[in-house]
């Protein structure tokens, strides 16, 4: 099951990133990996949809980037979480949980 | 401080775009080297490994775009690389460029300019504070017009408008000034106590009127104005010494007025009113009245209440005449100076935006044509996936680049043309000093540049953009010349192009026969070698004293008469088209008619057969012989007629044919006491010609004369009719004059000067009209010229093959030519019907012509085909010149 998240609400994309940074910092690719493992797979990220996130996120100060070396001691970019990025993983989750608990009382209604 | 964090995204983004651009750059390869790797440790190939990577990602330009698509200041970013872009092509085709920036220049420098002048005399607030409150009260006379206010009136206006909340009235005149360090002829203002409450202004040194000083017997006071403070009073600050002497009596300067404040028109001193009683009749219309609104009433409400109380004066007033107001009326006081500006200044701004649609309409042609050519860049920018809006936004900036710098240079032209404007305009032109290029007419221009640049952009992307990119690139190469529907539309703009044109040369056409007709009117005296000059002395209330003016009129006419050059001398109260004569109506009455008491003086007013009405003039015989006004029967004024004799007058021929249409009015008395006091019978003993006072554009108006050494007055206009060249002219009276009464100074004008004043505003008008309406046609024919050698040179090949399978010159000719007639024909057409329907509105501003004469309107037709025509000959005879050989090789 491959659905492309840029079907999602942009936020729910933003949320993903920020929780796979939860984590730790990362480079782009790892964290288009860790989304694809958090979620079991349902999630591929495309370089397209991820890209303009990061930088946008980037802008907005919630995640922040800086150059490093990788596994493999190659360049590249990686990016870790800021203190108003952890606060907007709050806001962004409970958003989340209020919808799904919103749309699981719709369906549960006759 | 997240929007610190964005606004400094926003400046890197905008400043450092390449490093920024880099950045991205090594991100996303690197991305790509580590898919590869993923995929190499999966166990694919190296080829296999890169080309999935590749598949992954998408392509790194293409990330690239998406990244920057939603960078803060990516708006900005790629307006700015539009503009980069348009700038390159319009270097690249500058001629094209140079065209376009010099029509729009023209057209937004001449509207600006036109703008800035209604801007000054129309819009521009007074200089007062909240000079919008500040309203002008009027009477409305029986005729419905708008008249200027008796005391007692304005004393019932004050004491019931509950509508202000200050009021005052005021009067102007010239008069002989001295005690300053020179006799001067100065305007003054007379004025009540709360005259300046109603501008608000304070005098900067010393004291305001009291309501003390407007009394009769009060010592009189005067207030100066800055200038002639500084000039005439050396800006001394102590006013304890300075004392004017006006007519008989010494004024104390009691205050120095700000600088800039000389309302009303140019007065240098205030005196208080009323210093001899007020006039008790509510018919002697002498003052203008001013008033300053009360915070909360607005126009309507003022204008209520002034109204209910004029009509109640004419419902209960004892005085009823026709010269009685019939209602009384407020208006903003800019509006009530500006009035006679306002229609013709409008008709000139509608006619520099019909000139200015005109020029917009050749860029747009301009702007099509070079649309056309980039066919192909547009198809290939559209197959790499530009979005129709980004390249709508391409042709906007364009446009903006064009209009905005053009918008520029019009602006600088403006500078220069408002200089001319104003030297140009006549002199009876209100608040000439107040036109300037200022901050509004900045803006003005600015909107107006935006405006034109949002219209020929959106015209040329609509245009440009609905083409199918497919033909673009399907041509194989050759460059699309224009698709059927771009011409169908350049012909369009130049018919209406023409039709603009037709409207603004037939209005030229108009206001300019009018001119015309207004010049054959033969004004009824000599305008060429008169000077004349203007004397005034002091007012004077005893009739000996009034008697040795006339004494001293006398001997200054014998001695003027004297100069070499000059051959006749007279004087008279008033000068034709120096702004009019006083009116008032007459008695027809005999020695025996004559009434004891006031009542039966008004009784006899009652009498429709007894009354007339008339201007009144003060002259000598020397002023009809120095005028040329001829007499048509008896005489006019000699030897005979001194102080003691019998008082005679002479009346204008159309006041004779009005008044006594089957009598010989010779020999009849009337009094017109109601003007000058004097009640003795004028028994009238001559007719001479009319002459128009007010104008050649306004019939004569019924005048009596009377005789100088009966009816002494203390200010007369000297007419000297001579050979002699004016300056020694002008020296010599100046001479005689001084020998005869030091305090009194003359002012000299040549009678030529105000002749040509006061045609002044018609002449503005027509020169104006005519440049907008010859400025249009040239850039009419141009359009017309070039839509045509446009067609021509698209159509070449199909000339060629039409050549080849043999058509004639003539033939060729025809087609081409059928076109452009037909083009030429629906402008015609639409412009007369446009023109049908707009000079209506300017019927009011002619004379001797209808606002539909056909006379102009042929002519005009006639010219505009004919130009067109002309337009259209040189690219038919290139047509005619193809060869086909040629022509059918650039296939």
């Amino acid at each position: 099951m491959n659905s492309e998240p840029t079907t999602l609400l942009q936020g729910t994309l933003d949320m993903l990133i920020l929780k796979s940074l939860i984590a730790g910092e990362m480079h782009g690719l790892g964290i288009s990996r860790r989304i694809q493992q958090i979620t079991g797979g349902a999630f591929v990220v495309k370089p397209g949809s991820l890209f303009p996130a990061l930088h946008r996120m980037q802008e907005e100060g919630w995640i922040s980037s800086f150059w490093g070396d990788s596994e493999n001691n190659r360049r590249a970019k990686f990016y870790r979480l800021t203190k108003p990025g952890r606060k907007q993983l709050e806001l962004e989750t409970k958003r989340w949980d209020r919808i799904s608990l919103a749309i699981a009382q719709a369906l549960e209604a006759i | 401080m997240l929007l610190i964090t964005k606004f400094r995204s926003f400046l890197r983004n905008l400043f450092s775009s390449r490093r920024v651009d880099t950045d991205l750059d090594a991100e996303v390869r690197a991305h790509l080297a580590m898919l590869t790797e993923e995929n190499l440790r999966a166990g694919m190939s190296p080829q296999e490994a890169q080309r999935q990577a590749r598949l992954e990602l998408g392509g790194v330009d293409q990330v690239k775009e998406q990244v920057s698509e939603i960078r803060l200041g990516n708006w900005l970013h790629s307006v700015l690389s539009d503009c980069r872009f348009g700038l390159r092509h319009l270097r690249k085709n500058l001629g094209f460029t140079v065209v376009a920036l010099l029509t729009l220049a023209l057209g937004i420098g001449a509207t600006t300019a036109m703008f800035s002048v209604v801007y000054g005399v129309l819009l521009r607030p007074l200089p007062y504070s909240d000079s919008n409150r500040i309203m002008a009260v009027f009477e409305v006379n029986s005729r419905g017009n708008p008249s200027r206010v008796a005391d007692s009136n304005f004393d019932d206006f004050r004491d019931q408008s509950r509508a202000f909340q200050a009021i005052a009235k005021y009067g102007n005149d010239v008069v002989s000034v001295s005690g300053a360090s020179q006799p001067t002829r100065t305007a003054i203002a007379s004025v009540s106590p709360d005259f300046l409450s109603v501008f608000r202004i304070q005098p900067i040194l010393g004291r305001d009127f009291t309501a003390s000083d407007s009394t009769k017997g009060a010592g009189p006071a005067v207030l100066v104005s800055y200038g002639y403070w500084r000039q005439h009073l050396g800006s001394s600050p102590d006013l304890s010494q300075a004392h004017l002497k006006i007519g008989d009596s010494v004024f104390s300067v009691i205050g120095v007025l700000p600088a800039g404040f000389q309302f009303p028109t140019d007065a240098d001193l205030w005196l208080p009113v009323d210093l001899n009683g007020e006039a008790p009749s509510r018919t002697a219309h002498n003052f203008s009245v001013v008033g300053r609104l009360r915070d909360g009433v607005t126009v309507a409400q003022a204008n209520q209440d002034i109204s209910a109380i004029g009509r109640r004066i004419h419902q209960t007033s004892s005085e009823q005449s026709d010269y009685l107001l019939k209602d009384a009326m407020v208006l903003p006081l800019r509006d009530s100076i500006t009035r006679q500006a306002r229609s013709p200044l409008l008709v000139l701004l509608a006619a520099v935006g019909f000139l200015l649609l005109v020029a917009c309409a050749n860029v747009a042609n301009l702007l099509l044509a070079q649309a056309s050519v980039r066919q192909r860049e547009l198809a290939i920018r559209t197959a790499l996936g530009a979005a129709r809006a980004r390249l709508v936004r391409q042709f906007l900036t364009e446009a903006f680049l064009l209009s905005l710098v053009g918008g520029c240079l019009g602006v600088l032209a403006a500078f220069w043309a408002v200089t001319g404007l104003v030297g140009l305009a006549p002199a009876n032109l209100p608040r000439l000093a107040s036109i300037s290029i200022n901050i509004p007419v900045l803006l003005f221009a600015w909107f107006l540049s935006s405006a034109v640049a949002v219209g020929l952009g959106a015209f040329t992307a609509a245009h440009a953009t609905s083409a199918d990119p497919r033909k673009g690139l399907a041509e194989g190469g050759r460059v699309q010349s224009g698709t059927p529907a771009s011409q169908r539309v350049g012909q369009i703009i130049v018919a209406a192009q023409i039709a603009i044109t037709l409207i603004l040369v037939v209005g030229a056409g108009l206001f300019g026969r009018s001119l015309l007709k207004v010049l054959e009117v033969r004004p009824g005296f000599n305008v060429d070698k008169i000077v004349t000059m203007d004397v005034s002395l002091p007012e004077v209330e005893d009739s000996q004293a009034k008697a040795n003016q006339a004494i001293f009129f006398s001997n200054l006419i014998d001695r003027l008469q004297q100069i070499p050059g000059v051959r006749k001398v007279g004087a008279t109260s008033g000068l034709p088209m120096d702004g009019g004569l006083p009116d008032g109506m007459f008695l027809l009455m005999t020695q025996n008619e004559i009434p004891k008491s006031a009542d039966d003086f008004d009784a006899l007013f009652q009498q429709k057969d007894r009354i007339g009405a008339a201007d009144f003039c003060v002259a000598t015989a020397g002023y009809f012989q120095a005028l040329g006004i001829p007499l048509v029967r008896g005489r006019i004024f000699d030897q005979r007629d001194g102080a003691s004799s019998p008082h005679v007058a002479v009346i204008s021929e159309s006041l004779a044919r009005d008044r006594w249409p089957n009598q010989d009015p010779l020999g009849h008395t009337i009094e017109f006491g109601n003007m000058d006091g004097d009640l003795r019978l004028l028994t009238i003993v001559g007719i001479v010609g009319d002459t128009h006072e007010y104008g050649l554009d306004t019939p004569p108006r019924p005048t009596v004369y009377v005789n100088l050494f009966q009816r002494p007055r203390a200010a007369i206009t000297l007419t000297m009719l001579s050979d002699a060249a004016t300056p020694s002219v002008t020296a010599a009276a100046r001479g005689i004059l001084r020998d005869l009464n030091p305090e009194i100074p003359a002012e000299f004008r040549t009678f030529p000067q105000i002749y040509s004043a006061s045609l002044g505003s018609r002449r503005f008008n027509v020169i104006l009209l005519g440049f907008f309406g010859i400025t249009a046609l040239l850039l009419a024919t141009a359009g017309v010229f070039g839509v045509m050698a446009y067609s021509v040179s698209r159509r070449t090949p199909e000339i060629g093959v039409r050549i080849a399978l043999g058509a004639g010159p003539g033939d060729v000719l025809r087609m081409i030519l059928g076109q452009g007639l037909r083009t030429i024909f629906i402008g015609v057409a639409m412009g007369i019907v446009g023109a049908l329907a707009l000079t209506r509105a300017i019927g009011s501003l002619l004379f001797g012509v209808t606002a539909t004469d056909p006379l102009t309107f042929g002519a005009v037709a006639l010219l505009l085909v004919g130009a067109a025509l002309l337009a259209c000959y040189l690219p038919a005879r290139r047509a005619m010149r193809v060869d086909p050989m040629v022509a059918l090789r650039y296939e």
